[in-house]
């Protein structure tokens, strides 16, 4: 069972009628913490992953205590590269096999949800160390982490901000109005994903397994079609990510605040976007914040403190070092690596060209750009364009990309020959 | 608190390059063309220089979130400048 499907919106629908008439905080947590591991457990399909998860999550719980108590930046740089070592082992990520010998690659350890995990992990052990954490409670943490809403695929949710809903767990529609609304969110994010997301997909397997076909050989109707296809590719897979995940988010987000848990939003308008760093502020916000908080302002802040007269030319650096990362962070193939060298070139080159504005213009002359109708249609443009070429990536093996991408050249090629 | 802000500004127009810039309470970062992640940042260390603070990361973060404004900067900046003198 997956958020989202048919049985998933049936029981939320049946246990959400019942799970205000529990009597008690605890023991509304108790029930919901047992929701949280069945629901796990669906996932997981051997004693070795139940362990691995067991060591993963109570080093976060160890570590966020040790190094609250005792905050030294060593400790924790040493907890981190173990953390991060282990995450890549378990998810097994492409290039290890240059680096291990094959037994150590075929262990059964499969955690669902770990990346997300791991984000939430270093999130809590970070806060914890600067002494941000308001009260640090294995049971809260534990149940922080495996919250059967936000399991799967999120949203990021920060710590504080789950434990002041989860200390109350009262449904949060007031009244038969908002339950309303809570369910037609609900629904309407069941038929972005099953409905509009299965189209779009669909479209975009066409395009893709025709495409496939003629760099195998196939019989070529002519270079428009091929062209035609690719246009396909390209507008369809953005799309289809869009109506997925914002519908998956509609779906977790209505069904956790009918159980009293308030989740964070994970949307807001994103192909409205004028550049790549505004994109990360509107498209899976909860990642682009946690990327800003925990990878870029850290390594800016590093860099400002230790070269102050050159932080301005590092930072595009760090802006392409934080994407690159969070770019790896979301597969294990290549082809995540090239989506993330993609975002960190966009968001580099965003900054790159605001500065350009500023010192061609100056300040004013920013504001006279930004507030240009003519100049944002066109910013939007481009960005969904480069966003669209980097899900091109994203969807793909690199392999499988270059296929597409020299049947799309000997196209351009035909047409020029014409 | 009017003290606070007129240092608060000072550090905003030299983060900023801007003489004319004037901030109240409500101001967000959408009334300051170009106060995105990296200004943020740089505000931020500028004040931890100017007041002799020091920042979290869940703090920096927060601050830069909708609805933050320069009003809750400075009361942040003033518990903690509150925290130092005490």
């Amino acid at each position: 069972m997956t958020v989202g499907s048919q049985g998933f919106v049936v029981l939320v629908a049946v246990t959400s009628i019942a799970f205000p008439l529990i009597p008690g905080v605890r023991t509304r947590q108790a029930a919901l913490a047992a929701c949280s591991l069945a629901f796990l457990a669906s996932f997981i399909g051997n004693a070795a992953t139940w362990i691995a998860l067991a060591a993963f999550l109570s080093s976060g719980y160890v570590a966020a205590k040790v190094l609250r108590a005792r905050p030294r930046t060593v400790l924790f740089a040493a907890y981190l590269a173990a953390l991060v070592t282990a995450f890549v082992w378990i998810k097994k990520y492409d290039f290890l096999a240059d680096l291990l010998p094959a037994a150590l690659l075929t262990h059964p350890v499969a955690i669902v949800g770990i990346s997300y995990m791991l984000f939430r992990q270093v999130h809590f052990v970070v806060d914890s160390m600067q002494q941000q954490v308001s009260r640090q409670s294995l049971w809260d943490y534990i149940n922080y982490q495996l919250n059967l809403f936000a399991l799967l695929a999120g949203p990021i949710q920060r710590y504080n901000e789950f434990c002041e809903s989860w200390s109350r767990l009262e449904p949060l529609p007031q009244d038969w109005r908002e339950v309303a609304a809570v369910w037609i969110r609900i629904l309407s994010g069941v038929v972005k994903m099953w409905g509009f997301g299965a189209v779009l997909l669909f479209a975009y397997e066409k395009c893709h397994t025709r495409l496939i076909g003629l760099a195998g050989g196939a019989p070529n109707d002519g270079a428009w079609v091929v062209l035609t296809l690719f246009a396909g590719l390209f507008i369809t897979y953005p799309l289809y990510m869009y109506a997925n995940f914002s519908g998956y988010c509609d779906v977790a987000i209505g069904s956790a605040s009918l159980f009293g848990l308030a989740l964070p939003e994970n949307f807001d308008r994103p192909y409205l976007s004028r550049n790549l760093i505004d994109f990360w502020t509107r498209w899976h916000r909860t990642l682009g914040f946690w990327i800003r908080d925990y990878l870029f302002i850290p390594l800016y802040r590093f860099v400002a403190e230790t070269w102050p007269r050159s932080a301005a030319k590092l930072a595009f650096l760090c802006y392409f070092v934080a994407f690159v990362i969070a770019g790896v962070w979301h597969g294990t193939s290549s082809s995540y690596l090239v989506f993330g060298l993609l975002h960190g070139i966009g968001t580099s080159a965003a900054k790159i060209w605001e500065t350009l504005v500023i010192r061609r213009r100056g300040r004013a002359g920013l504001r006279t750009y930004l507030a240009s109708r003519p100049i944002r249609a066109l910013a939007i443009a481009g960005t969904m364009g480069y966003f669209a070429l980097t899900m091109f990536f994203f969807a793909d093996s690199i392999e499988g990309c270059f296929l597409i991408l020299r049947v799309v050249r000997a196209a351009i090629s035909g047409l020029g020959g014409m | 608190m009017d003290g606070l802000r007129n240092h608060v500004q000072d550090v905003f127009r030299s983060v900023f390059g801007d003489e004319t810039l004037v901030i109240q309470d409500a101001t967000t970062a959408d009334d300051v063309p170009g106060w995105d992640s990296l200004m943020h940042i740089n505000l931020i260390i500028a004040m931890e220089k100017r007041f002799g603070v020091k920042f979290a990361t869940a703090e920096i973060g927060r601050l830069k979130e909708d609805g933050q404004n320069v009003g809750t900067l400075m009361q942040v900046l003033a518990s903690k400048m509150g925290r130092i003198q005490a």
